[in-house]
């Protein structure tokens, strides 16, 4: 197990520095680009009173300096206080997290459970009236714009059907129509993904072997087929779950969700400098988890990757 | 955030609206951007049309909860720290003004029950007995003193110290006197205690618990108090049961942000909520036309106007101007892009306002004449830019779009450029723009001087144009106490205004709302949300 402790310090020490470049070009970023003071005051403020308030908030310092204070507040767990809500940042941003991770898990548990299935008997069934169907819903479903697919579904399965309500966070209820709208894009990536992996296993030596040799279809399939077919799959997937919970904008936004994509959105808007920083850092760590479970399952599923990494 | 889901990448604006971020800034002709706009609409409207509802219910109700969707969630309880619409809507609820401006465009008694200027520069206000805090402390005359000076008060740090500037001192002589010295004589001295920055916090809760906790939980007099806040969730509110001026006609309030216009209506249509704000044109007809819904609007207390960078050529020519506003078809404005929902301006006071003038006629539209004014002007196909943002006033985009379409027919080489919210924000406070741009001037007084004086005149954060008689009446009429002497002042202001025109003034739209049927509700021009007894009542089962 040592070898597993190495890699595991080797990249925790890279996760710890992608943080770091990611805090310091947000940083640079977001002020460079905006100043959050004429968004606070009245548009009648004076100059004066301007300059006041860049003061206060320690605006006024050179860039450097203001850099300094930053990295020192972060090495300390502090993340600064709101510029919008008067709060401390990390604090705000956290209290998105819980939304965020339940519209983002189920969105894909559903786009996952739906998808890979759909995948596997479009490989199976190939050229089958159900490819080409489970195909072309999937490419709608890639191409449709999410904006456009959450006004649908709530014009349609909750203003005419009434089956569930039209926006906000309650029960489970309101959980259905956002996540079937955010996990739609990550359920037809997938779907092709594990589609095309499929076939290409499909047509390898060792499955003609297996077939050869008598074995079932069923063990065909699950054990040599899907097995083999694997990595890619985990890898979109992987992919699509660090986005489901990063990228959720439109989604919540079309929705009344209280998800950190759109705290993210409002707060670049609002040039709240401390809250940007700490969604980022959040959105960072996540990514850099889920990575890390992708790395160490791909050496559960495939022993040949252990060797190639340090 | 770190990775952008290409279907999901899609920055929405500010306010966001279903209108397409084109870049694209050659200007249209009018039947292509009719066109567009036509093709805009179908995605929302369209989509609503095609939707139909169930049979009509009941028009009255049970509940004795009010639910409001806004276009956005609020920032904090705090009214000193904020100015923003969505902002506002609360915390003229939790708290009370001294003053209050009802919808007819009046003042009201609110906290003082009468006030009276003692001397030219001094008003005294008797204030109101045996009023409670939320938290059941008196209400006194300390509490009146503290909130007005906090506002200025360089040590509490607040947004709105350039509300009461004309203060010089205050003085509390008892429980229920409040006495103000102005430094110079201020007529709207009470009007400005009406609106923000006039919210009156509690000077003891907020001395013993400090401006953090203060926002957090917030302690006011109004007719509501707060319950609980989940961020771009909901925000609870409980109707005060000893409210001073009555309980009000539901025992919660809930405020719920959904952004989206599209989803805010379907909210209402299906009953989820049971007002919403920002109620736009394309929708009035739709939630009329439902049987359980219907639209109320108000006149809005100031207007949408292309203000004008002067000092950049060739906008310093006030022939030019002339003719920009001139070449400008408002009435098409209003009938396609407000479907009705506004009027055409006659100058730079809104219609609504004290001293504004019934017998000028709408602003025209005459291309003939404003072609004869270029050329007068020796006007040299120099680019025109108008600086546009998406969704900071409604229609912002499609207007100038429209208005650039009518510049190139008269021969104005006009350019639309796409700026983003803060863009605009920091242009403003740097006074960079390149040409015209959107404002959206509120009349926080019901006073030209509370509008076009605020924001036109020296030091004014339109500062871009000065004319030495217009200031000289601008400046008198701001400290006169002889109303006819200000309505002649504003008078001749609006003459020279429309000669040299620092603002082309466009629209002055409606500010319109969703209700159920059995909501009645008067809403106020100004864009205060009060819920009180003069304005709301729930019809019961």
């Amino acid at each position: 197990m040592r070898g597993f402790g190495a890699f595991l310090a080797y990249r925790l020490f890279r996760a710890l520095i992608a943080l770091w470049l990611v805090s310091t070009v947000v940083f640079v970023v977001m002020r460079l680009s905006g100043d959050p003071v004429p968004l606070l005051l009245p548009p009648d403020a004076p100059i004066a009173e301007m300059e006041r308030v860049r003061h206060d908030l320690g605006l006024d310092r050179p860039l450097p300096v203001q850099y300094a204070v930053f990295l020192g507040n972060v090495l300390r767990g502090d993340f600064g206080r709101s510029i919008h809500f008067r709060q401390p940042a990390m604090e705000v941003a956290l209290s998105y997290l819980p939304a965020t991770l339940e519209l983002g898990v189920v969105a894909f548990l559903i786009a996952v459970l739906i998808a890979v299935p759909i995948g596997v008997f479009s490989a199976i069934r190939r050229n089958s009236p159900l490819d080409h169907a489970a195909m072309g819903l999937a490419l709608i479903g890639q191409s449709t714009p999410t904006f456009f697919l959450g006004i649908l579904f709530i014009l349609v399965l909750a203003l005419r059907f009434d089956l569930f309500p039209t926006s906000g966070r309650g029960d489970w209820r309101y959980l259905v129509l956002p996540a079937m709208t955010l996990g739609a894009f990550a359920m037809a990536s997938i779907a092709r993904i594990t589609r095309s992996a499929m076939l290409e296993v499909l047509r390898a030596d060792f499955i003609r072997t297996a077939r050869a040799k008598g074995l079932g279809e069923f063990v065909v399939v699950a054990k040599h087929t899907l097995k083999n077919a694997a990595l890619p799959i985990l890898t979109i997937t992987g992919l699509q779950f660090g986005t489901l919970l990063g990228g959720a904008v439109v989604t919540e936004t079309v929705f009344s969700w209280p998800g950190m994509g759109r705290l993210a959105i409002q707060s670049i808007y609002n040039r709240d400098y401390p809250v940007v920083q700490s969604t980022v850092f959040i959105a960072a760590v996540l990514f850099i988890v889920i990575n890390l479970t992708l790395d160490i399952l791909y050496g559960v599923l495939d022993p040949r990757t252990r060797e190639t990494r340090p | 955030m770190t990775a952008g889901d290409p279907a999901d990448g899609a920055v929405p604006p500010r306010r966001p609206t279903m209108q397409s971020d084109n870049r694209d800034s050659k200007a249209l002709s009018r039947r292509e951007f009719l066109g567009r706009a036509a093709v805009l609409s179908l995605t929302a409207t369209g989509l609503l049309e095609a939707v139909r509802l169930g049979p009509a219910a009941a028009q009255t109700t049970q509940k004795r909860e009010l639910i409001v969707a806004q276009g956005g969630d609020i920032s904090k309880f705090d009214p000193h720290f904020s100015t923003s619409s969505n902002d506002i809507r609360v915390s003229f609820n939790i708290f009370d003004n001294l003053t209050s401006r009802r919808p007819n465009g009046k003042l009201y008694p609110a906290l003082a029950t009468r006030w009276a200027r003692t001397a030219p520069t001094t008003w005294q206000f008797t204030l109101r007995q045996g009023v409670k805090w939320h938290n059941g402390d008196p209400f006194t005359s300390a509490d009146a003193k503290f909130s007005i000076e906090r506002t200025y008060d360089p040590a509490a740090k607040t947004l709105v110290s350039t509300v009461f500037t004309t203060i010089d001192r205050i003085e509390a002589p008892d429980a229920s006197t409040l006495r103000v010295y102005t430094k110079k004589p201020d007529p709207l001295l009470p009007a400005r205690l009406g609106f923000y920055g006039g919210q009156i916090v509690p000077k003891k809760y907020l001395e013993q618990v400090g401006p953090d906790q203060f926002n957090a939980k917030p302690v006011g007099t109004g007719p509501v108090r707060f319950v609980s806040w989940t961020k771009d969730d909901k925000l609870v509110l409980e109707a005060a049961p000893d409210y001073w001026a009555g309980k009000i006609d539901v025992d919660r309030v809930t405020f719920r942000p959904v952004p989206e216009t599209a989803p805010r209506v379907a909210a209402l249509l299906k009953g989820e909520v049971d007002a919403i704000t920002q109620l736009v044109p394309d929708q009035w007809d739709r939630v009329n036309q439902n049987p359980t819904t219907r639209g109320v609007g108000a006149l809005y207390a100031g207007l949408y106007v292309l203000a004008v960078n002067s000092k950049v050529k060739p906008l310093d020519n006030p022939l030019v101007k002339q003719a920009m506003s001139l070449a400008i078809d408002r009435t098409a404005i209003v009938k396609e892009l407000w479907r009705g929902r506004g009027i055409v301006p006659n100058g730079p006071i809104a219609k609504g306002d004290n001293h504004f003038d019934p017998s000028l006629p709408p602003l025209p539209f005459d291309p003939p004449k404003a072609r004869a004014r270029l050329k007068e002007a020796g006007y040299k196909n120099e680019p025109i830019y108008i600086e546009t943002t998406v969704g900071y006033v409604a229609n912002d985009k499609p207007m100038a779009e429209a208005i650039a379409a009518m510049w190139k027919d008269v021969g104005i080489n006009a350019v639309v450029e796409v700026i983003e919210y803060s863009v605009r924000a920091q242009k403003n406070r740097e006074r960079s723009f390149k040409g015209v741009f959107w404002s959206d001037p509120t009349s926080t007084l019901g006073d030209p001087d509370g509008m076009m004086w605020r924001l036109l005149g020296p030091g004014g954060p339109q500062d871009y144009w000065r004319h030495p008689e217009f200031d000289a009446l601008g400046n008198a009429a701001r400290f006169s106490l002889d109303e006819k002497f200000r309505g002649e002042a504003y008078q001749k202001m609006t003459r020279i205004f429309l000669e040299h025109n620092p603002w082309i003034v466009v629209i002055q739209p409606n500010e319109d709302y969703g209700l159920q049927r059995y909501v009645e509700f008067t809403p106020n021009p100004n864009q205060q949300f009060d819920i009180r007894r003069f304005n709301f009542r729930m019809r019961r089962a």
